[in-house]
């Protein structure tokens, strides 16, 4: 009996099915066969613009702009060789480029066809007027991305590119559609989902000869929302300016909280390049570039040798072990011998005894070379960790690296051998088979700068209408001593005569930092400068990177120099 | 030769016709949907459609011959298996950021959540086929009810909506004809009902659109809104006697999207009137009406589970179908079942009425 009622429930609903037919196929067969015969109904779609991208202080870096495609309705053009002469005269095209548009429309004959993009104002304001009595033609407008700096900024921005059939299909269920832009790369990628609006569309009815006689369903587009970023612009075209032809990465940041006020690698490209659709010439030479790599962003996705700046990981991590006092001196000969293998000092004839904070001023590779034997490479390791090197800083960007952080382990998984004591000496001097961005270098200035703690670098402080919440920062847990030891001797290294940071000395404030020379199998020496500013309560810190750049106590030092002076008349110190 | 004629004597010959006039309207329908005057479109459709026919006919037949109580044996390995199939799928859509419901097999769609069904069916039927009279008691309800809560999460986050939905109607018209207890089920039907609120919060936006333009097909001229317009359109302006054999305009112009698959009712309702679309409907509602009577007339409580189930599975799956395709229903992609391009489903289908007839021609046996 119980299957009576099931029966019975599924053959009502058949029946109210049937009854659904009836009433649309029989009492209101004549209003759809009117709809149908106009083959009425229309989708318009309208894009939801895109967010903005601010600066700090409000000034407008990455916006949009209204532009002009010209499309072809294949189904509706009337006089043929009017709309050829039409083409050729306003937009310059050839015989053979309009067939093969004329072509390409007729595939999908009754939808527009774009078969010009982003032209002049004037010549679309003057092919509209024309377009009234040549049918099947239009313009259309749509907003079009705009980054108002072009090259400067772009590896904060990043690019937009057209999502691919395979991203779709997984995409779609998301609001994209075919030919939509999609972030390539830097923020425009990190922060798609809220840069980007939502489509909407206009519903329309349309009578026989395509004209619109009735709206029946509007929805509107939402727009993205805006980022502000902690960059300030003009800072950031300080470092474009300085980097000039150079290649290399410079990251300027407030060490209190992370917040980057400047991040720029060079060589550059111009996002404007990708925002039409289709390939070009200046397009595929930007990303077949395997030179320059202009695409790529140093600064978080170039792995080096650190060299000498990160001797200040080595005597942190030696004052904190207990390995080294502020009155361990050792004497530098100019060279240092480890069994029957000599390592030398970048001075020939030797610094003499060395304390610590001499040790730092002058950069003097045998105090690390004897301070990085007390402590052995599993310690060295270990605090290289704490400074953050090893991972990802979590910048709010794609692509960032994690380096290596060589140890035991890491050379018996990696290389397959047993750890060599020289390699220790190596590693104490920052050389050898440590690997790190210069974000992560970066991150370490910063951490000496804010007594021990490591904040997350960041470049958005404001999404839409929230503003977003730093996070809290992370104690490596060096004591007191620690840090003032260590930064003495970069207050030494920069303001004493013969320290080799002294050409970042800068007018106006008390500057402390530390130089490197990394050694590399590619060519010439990677420099470096890693730095902070003002000594006693640090608002800034700053690291210029020159790959290939020859020795970190020259270029990268005055670089730096230039920087700490204009980021004090920009009022930051 | 005698234990042969014995054996197909019961052999429901309708519910078989009906099945094979079913799927050549079917073919009908795609071969016109995915073809255009002037445009050349994929012929591939049609013929891809054929050859999953093949491998289903050949399933039909294992089915058929095969005793049903084999496959209760092995039912509840096939639910496992299925199950894992189900979790691979989620696995792998993850590794690919997103929504994923199928494996490309030689550029072939596999679905597991269609196969889920059927695979459903038969560990429910075989628990409760065990339980011989003991169905009455709270405590026999717990372990259908985690069978039946397994695939319908898995199936909702993949996120297939329409398929999860499904699942649950089938589970209650199971356990009923099995010897539950109304008042339980009654319970646990508005035990869910309260539930809806914490579910509607775990759907994804465009699920959410999907049941919201249900209500008003305005809402969304874009997406789903407009499909259902236009499918109206379609249906609508095929009268009653319709546009005839591929003359429906609607359905060539491009203007349905999936017409193919979940919208292939569409095409039919246009082209064949609401006379055809009635014939149709008729066809799909006498099967269900075999199915019925074959539960009714086996003696053996496992068949009667198996034969309940598939008829309650497959007469929703028709009524939510062409119910969505004139607005009476939500758009939650569900296929037409025998007519709708798609191999997983097809093959399913197949399967289903192997087991009906398997089912049907055992009826004296057990």
């Amino acid at each position: 009996m119980r299957d009576r009622f099931l029966i019975t429930t599924l053959s009502l609903l058949f029946i109210l099915i049937i009854a659904g037919l009836f009433f649309n196929q029989v009492l209101l067969s004549g209003y759809y066969s009117k709809l149908s015969r106009n083959n009425s109904i229309r989708v318009i779609p309208i894009s939801g613009t895109r967010g903005n991208i601010f600066d700090r202080t409000g000034r407008p870096l990455v916006t949009n702009r209204l532009s002009f495609d010209v499309a072809i309705i294949f189904q509706e053009i009337g006089d043929r060789r009017k709309l050829v002469n039409l083409l050729k005269r306003e937009l310059g095209f050839s015989g053979a480029q309009i067939m093969s548009a004329l072509e390409k429309a007729g595939n999908r004959p009754y939808e527009p066809v774009t078969i010009a993009e982003d032209i002049d104002k004037e010549k679309a304001l003057a092919l509209e007027e024309s377009s009234f009595d040549v049918s099947g033609l239009i313009i259309e407008t749509r907003s079009r991305r705009n980054y108002l700096y072009k090259h400067f900024g772009c590896h904060i921005f990043g690019y937009l590119g057209e999502v691919t059939a395979n991203e779709l299909e997984t995409l779609k269920d998301y609001g994209y559609r075919m030919k939509d832009l999609i972030g390539r790369d830097g923020l425009e990628k990190y922060y798609e989902s809220y840069l980007r609006g939502a489509d909407g569309g206009i519903q329309v009815e349309v009578d026989s000869r395509g004209h619109q006689t009735r709206i029946l369903g509007l929805k509107e587009p939402q727009s993205g929302q805006n980022l502000q970023l902690t960059i300030d612009m003009s800072l950031q075209l300080v470092c474009d300016k300085l980097l000039g032809d150079h290649k290399g990465a410079i990251l300027v940041m407030d060490p209190r909280n992370g917040e980057i006020l400047a991040l720029a690698s060079h060589p550059t490209f111009d996002p404007n390049t990708f925002v039409r659709s289709g390939t070009s010439q200046n397009r595929l030479k930007l990303l077949n570039d395997k030179v320059g790599r202009p695409m790529s962003n140093k600064a978080i996705s170039g792995i080096y040798s650190p060299g000498s700046v990160f001797k200040i990981v080595t005597a942190s991590a030696a004052l904190e072990q207990k390995k080294i006092t502020p009155y361990t001196r050792f004497f530098c000969s100019g060279s240092y011998n480890l069994g029957h293998t000599q390592f030398d000092c970048w001075k020939k004839g030797g610094h003499g005894p060395q304390n610590i904070v001499e040790g730092i001023m002058n950069s003097c590779n045998v105090f690390f070379y004897n301070t990085g034997r007390a402590l052995g490479v599993d310690r060295l390791e270990l605090y290289t960790r704490f400074f953050g090197y090893g991972k990802a800083t979590g910048i709010d960007l794609t692509d960032e690296v994690k380096g290596i952080v060589p140890g035991k382990g890491w050379k018996r998984s990696h290389k397959k051998g047993a750890w060599y004591e020289g390699e220790t000496l190596n590693y104490a001097i920052g050389q050898g088979y440590l690997s790190v961005t210069p974000i992560q270098v970066l991150n370490m200035i910063s951490a000496i700068a804010n007594n021990g703690n490591l904040v997350r670098p960041h470049l958005v402080r404001r999404v839409g209408a929230n503003d977003l919440q730093n996070q809290k920062p992370k104690k490596i847990g060096l004591k007191d001593g620690t840090i003032r030891e260590v930064r003495k001797g970069l207050f030494e290294a920069v303001n004493n005569e013969s320290g080799t940071a002294k050409r970042s000395k800068p007018a106006g404030t008390i500057a402390a930092g530390k130089t490197g020379t990394a050694q590399n199998p590619q060519g010439r020496t990677h420099a470096w400068f890693c730095g902070f500013a003002p000594y006693n309560d640090p608002k800034l810190c700053l690291v210029v990177f020159l790959e290939h750049g020859g020795k970190g106590g020259l270029e990268p030092a005055e670089i730096a120099r230039g920087l700490f002076e204009e980021a004090r008349a920009g009022g930051y110190l | 030769m005698i234990t042969i004629r014995r054996r197909y004597k019961d052999f429901d010959m309708v519910l078989f016709a009906m099945t094979f006039i079913i799927l050549l309207i079917g073919l009908l329908a795609i071969h016109s949907a995915t073809q255009s005057k002037g445009l050349v479109l994929s012929e591939s459709y049609t013929l891809k459609q054929l050859t999953w026919l093949g491998v289903g006919i050949l399933l039909l037949i294992i089915t058929i011959r095969v005793s049903y109580h084999k496959f209760l044996d092995i039912a509840y390995m096939l639910y496992i298996a299925n199950i894992l199939l189900l979790v691979l799928v989620l696995v792998m859509g993850h590794v690919r950021l997103g929504a994923q419901r199928w494996f490309s097999i030689f550029g072939f769609a596999f679905q597991p959540s269609e196969f889920m069904k059927i695979s459903l069916i038969l560990a429910l039927s075989s628990y409760v086929g065990q339980k011989k009279g003991a169905m009455d008691s709270l405590e026999s309800l717990i372990i259908p009810t985690i069978l039946m809560a397994i695939p319908f999460v898995l199936v909702l986050v993949q996120p297939d909506l329409g398929t999860a939905l499904l699942l649950v109607p089938v589970f209650f018209a199971i356990l009923l004809v099995g010897g539950a207890k109304p008042k339980y089920l009654i319970r646990m039907i508005l035990l869910g009902l309260a539930c809806m609120p914490v579910f509607w919060h775990f759907l994804r936006d465009y699920q959410k659109q999907r049941l919201l333009v249900f209500i008003n097909p305005n809402a969304d001229p874009l997406g789903a809104g407009y499909t259902i317009i236009q499918s109206k359109i379609a249906i609508g302006s095929g009268g009653l006697f319709g546009k005839g054999w591929l003359n429906g305009t609607q359905n060539q112009l491009n203007f349905i999207p999936e017409r193919h698959t979940d919208f292939i009712f569409s095409v039919i309702g246009e082209e064949w009137g609401f006379l055809g679309a009635l014939m149709l409907v008729l066809l799909f509602f006498l099967i269900v009406h075999r199915a019925f009577n074959i539960g009714n007339l086996t003696s053996d409580r496992y068949g009667k589970c198996i034969a309940t189930g598939i008829a309650v599975l497959f007469g929703l799956q028709v009524i939510i179908n062409i119910g969505m395709t004139i607005g009476l229903m939500p758009v939650v992609g569900i296929p037409l079942p025998l007519v709708s391009y798609g191999g997983s489903s097809l093959l399913t289908t197949l399967i289903a009425i192997g087991l009906l007839l398997n089912v049907g021609m055992r009826r004296s046996t057990f």
